[in-house]
């Protein structure tokens, strides 16, 4: 009796931290049967977010390039692991402290780091980022799990069986194929599983080594999640959760001492329709020309895409960036197979200088005449040679009426108001953020100047108590759910958010603010030209721009488009301002080494 | 000149297990060597060199990228790291122990196997999922403070997601399970002989536990803090994400340098990293060696 009351504070704790460990996990398979776009309230039962997970092409996608990797990363480093161990458990190794370091390192080194070694080293050897590079990575970290698991076998083993066996006249082939390889079995099997998991679930190193067409199912997860976070998410992670838990399962089981056949069967069959999955999502792309497409998420609406694709018999691939720099940095490595990106115009003319953009073919590009004048012949490209303008816009603020008792929003000075604290959202944007602080001085937001830096870098570091968050994928949904009640950020979102909810306003504050264009250019190593230049002209056509501008909700250039446009879109003033708002507006150039300068204050903001 | 044949047999037999060797080994040592050891050699020549204008990499060499590492702003990040890194090792290991304990010592034995699968299922799902879960719970309209404020605990929503508490509590929560594991791998082995002869020879519970149980499975805890601190250390999806950028780790400066294309500083701050996790390593491995030597 007395020992049962003993033992209760350390049950009741422990049944608190498994509470800990699972009621996330819990929640988040819950809502995601909850009919309401927002995962906050409980409106009723639905499988509608699984249909949606379903249809969505990219996500299909990822999760036949996530199963290809992770089952090649498995084949590869189970076999190169296996028999290491055997080397290692086996043999007097006059080099065996190096060879143990050498498999211990991979697992002790941050990730961030073995990352970022191997994509300047492949930039170095020139090996083109995409599924090689990523099997590659995969393997060289996977290779050390392996060798911990079936080492661990191995000691465990009854080593007088192989020797019956050799007494008994089998030679030393024979012996480890019908002898040790079936002992070690279930320990290179369970080896494998948590080795396919550790590959399906990689971000970090993936997202330095991914490259054209080899969008991973974490990555897509990753900007789902930064962008719009839709119970599509729940959806797709509870059923990669029930996945696991499967794996999970199946590897308890098969460690030990005689498995039972229907857990080998399970296995056996859900190996063989995984596979057959990921390999029918390999080979239909061999036969149709293929367009690689890199851009901004929600930038090309999949109906757009599949009108393209039936029109010309070609696939468009899509892989998404989140910033101009990330953009740069990717084509910078030289490594990848883009055929058409969407830089922003201070982003083109880095890209011009660098030389990593190749001269459009203007001759084919009949459609050009549909855009409107003013968004030609820009500074940073001023014949045009190498970008056509997409989209265009402004980059303001976004507030809820509602909350600000629909206090007139018109000046950036409302971001540095007490009475807003926590509620501002910030881009997480070193220029967008530098302009926003010089804009509010009357400067110029292209400034060089190192006073001027610096004051706006007190300035912003001054702001910072009152920022929530600085982030420049999901302001216009801190918007909508209330978590933000000011929002900098571009009109193209905001403008979205204001037809979900009409008390969300936008203003261009009159100290002026950014307007940018983003441009459709061709990189210069792009493997499908051609084809690219078929793809802008289909852009530019009216009535496919127009659609398009219908979905995705962002301004077009397009002059002969507008017919095509509802009205609600073309009314709208974030979307489409009025001329005299824009007057003070400044496109951002590019500062060229002052940038280090901005980097470095901007550093120093977010870090203190 | 004649071998003896003896000497021919051994010989042979010495040659043969050579090859068995390379033939085991070679592969492996070939594939981490090419895609492993090469490109950290490559970065740590870059580490050297200096940043182009546009990204790219200049090669002249110099000590300046280390130089500028150990500015007064990156410091503070590196001592923000290591105190959340810190605290979440801390704040595990007080958590896994009573859990360890009582799967390994007090639960009856038909639960043991559920209860330990039960820790280790979280670290096999995806962990950007769990992160994910922690950010639906924790924003300002999110789950917890609807309940919060629907039982009446609290008037107006907490500020929770893109602080640092949301950073440690998603640290927390993913490392959890590097804790459990290894301190029940030692307190499974502990002799409950000597607790019960420690009791006996009138020690109370709580110095039973300090000076007999803990001793004993400080190899455990060793581990386990290594498991624990290691990651922490260099995460980066996690201050990203739950901590809304407001206050970046080592992890997100190294990231940044590669976004900002400025890759020999990104270079030496990767290696700082790995200096600074190897020493921590050896002076952990250190430890755990001195109490089984005990």
């Amino acid at each position: 009796m007395l020992k049962r009351t003993e033992n209760l504070p350390l049950k009741i704790f422990s049944s608190l931290v498994y509470l800990f460990l699972y009621t996330p996990i819990i929640i988040l398979v819950i809502f995601s049967f909850n009919q309401s776009k927002l995962n906050v309230v409980w409106q009723g039962f639905t499988f509608k977010w699984y249909m949606v997970a379903w249809q969505d092409s990219a996500v299909i996608q990822s999760v036949r390039v996530s199963l290809l990797v992770a089952l090649l990363s498995t084949v590869f480093s189970t076999v190169l692991g296996t028999l290491a161990a055997l080397a290692l458990s086996r043999y007097q190794l006059r080099l065996r402290t190096l060879y143990d370091t050498l498999f211990y390192l991979p697992v002790i080194i941050p990730e961030i780091v073995i990352g970022f070694a191997s994509v300047i080293f492949f930039g170095l050897i020139g090996l083109r980022l995409g599924l090689s590079s990523i099997v590659i990575g995969h393997v060289a970290f996977s290779v050390s799990y392996v060798v911990f698991v079936v080492r661990a076998r191995i000691s465990g083993m009854n080593q007088t069986l192989e020797e019956a066996a050799m007494d008994l006249g089998a030679n030393e082939l024979q012996t480890f194929f019908r002898v040790t390889l079936p002992l070690l079995m279930p320990g290179i099997i369970s080896a494998a599983l948590l080795v396919f998991t550790i590959s399906l679930d990689d971000y970090v190193i993936t997202s330095f080594v991914a490259g054209s067409n080899a969008t991973t199912l974490p990555l897509q997860i990753y900007s789902m999640v930064k962008t719009g976070v839709t119970p599509e998410v729940n959806a797709i992670s509870s059923i990669l959760l029930v996945v696991t838990i499967v794996l999970v399962y199946l590897s308890h089981q098969l460690q030990q001492e005689r498995p039972p056949r229907s857990a080998v069967a399970i296995l056996v069959i859900a190996g063989s329709l995984l596979g057959m999955f990921a390999i029918g999502g390999a080979t239909v792309s061999n036969q149709e020309r293929q367009l690689n497409l890199y851009i901004w998420s929600n930038y090309a609406s999949a109906e757009m895409l599949k009108e393209f694709e039936q029109r010309y018999n070609a696939k468009v691939r899509v892989d998404l960036y989140d910033s101009n720099e990330a953009l740069l940095a990717k084509l910078q490595t030289g490594l990848v197979d883009y055929d058409l990106i969407v830089p922003s115009d201070y982003m083109v003319s880095i890209l011009i200088k660098q030389n990593l953009l190749q001269p459009l073919d203007k001759d084919r590009l009949s459609n050009l005449v549909n855009l409107d004048s003013r968004f030609l012949s820009l500074p940073f490209d001023p014949e045009n040679k190498y970008s056509i303008p997409y989209t265009w816009g402004t980059t303001g603020i976004g507030y809820r009426k509602d909350k600000l008792n629909n206090a007139v929003i018109d000046s950036w000075s409302a971001l540095w108001d007490e009475k807003y604290r926590d509620h501002i959202s910030m881009l997480d944007d070193v220029r967008e953020t530098f302009g926003v602080g010089l804009k509010r001085q009357g400067l110029s937001l292209n400034t060089t100047d190192a006073n001027q830096l610096a004051e706006t870098s007190r300035l912003l570091k001054e702001q910072k108590p009152l920022v929530k968050v600085y982030d420049s994928a999901t302001f216009a949904e801190l918007l909508l759910s209330g978590d933000a009640w000011l929002a900098h950020g571009y009109s193209g979102q905001l403008g979205k958010a204001m037809s979900e909810n009409p008390n969300i306003g936008y203003a261009i504050p009159k100290e002026g603010a950014t307007i940018w264009t983003d441009n459709i250019c061709i990189p210069k190593n792009a493997p499908h030209a051609d084809l690219a230049t078929l793809f802008i002209n289909f852009i530019l056509e009216p009535q496919v721009s127009g659609e398009n501008t219908n979905i995705t909700a962002y301004s077009t250039p397009n002059k002969a488009a507008k017919q095509f446009i509802k009205s609600e879109i073309l009314n709208n003033p974030a979307l489409f301002p009025p001329d005299e708002s824009l007057k003070n507006c400044e496109f951002i150039k590019d500062v060229g080494s002052a940038i280090q300068t901005y980097d470095r204050y901007w550093t120093e903001i977010k870090s203190d | 000149m004649k071998v003896p044949l003896s000497e021919k047999i051994t010989n042979f037999y010495h040659q043969r297990i050579k090859a068995q060797i390379a033939s085991l080994l070679g592969p492996s040592l070939v594939w981490l060597g090419l895609f492993f050891v090469c490109p950290l050699m490559v970065m740590l020549f870059y580490s050297f060199a200096r940043r182009g204008e546009y990204g790219g990499v200049e090669y002249i060499f110099g000590l300046w990228n280390y130089l500028q590492s150990f500015d007064s702003l990156y410091l503070i990040i590196y001592w923000r790291s290591i105190w959340i890194a810190a605290l979440t090792t801390i704040i595990c290991l007080f958590i896994s122990y009573p859990v360890a304990y009582f799967i390994a010592l007090k639960a009856k034995k038909q639960w043991k196997g559920v209860l330990l699968i039960l820790a280790v299922v979280p670290f096999w799902t995806s962990f950007l999922i769990r992160t994910y879960a922690w950010m639906m719970l924790l924003r300002t309209e999110g789950l917890l403070n609807t309940l919060l404020i629907n039982l009446h605990i609290i008037d107006a929503p907490l500020k929770m997601l893109y602080t640092d508490w949301a950073v440690l509590i998603g640290l927390i929560y993913g490392e959890l399970p590097f804790m459990i594991l290894p301190l029940y791998a030692s307190l499974e082995k502990l002799d409950t002989k000597l607790l019960e002869a420690a009791m006996d020879l009138g020690a109370n519970r709580l110095a039973t536990f300090l000076k007999v149980t803990v001793p004993l499975t400080k190899v455990g805890i060793i581990t386990g803090i290594i498991l624990v601190f290691i990651p922490s250390l260099g995460a980066f999806v996690t201050p990203d994400l739950l901590g809304g950028a407001k206050s970046i780790m080592i992890g997100n400066l190294i990231q940044n340098q590669f976004v900002q294309r400025n890759q020999p500083f990104g270079a030496s701050l990767s290696f700082l990293l790995t200096a600074l996790v190897l020493i921590l390593l050896w002076i952990g491995l250190r430890a755990g060696m001195k109490v089984e030597e005990k």
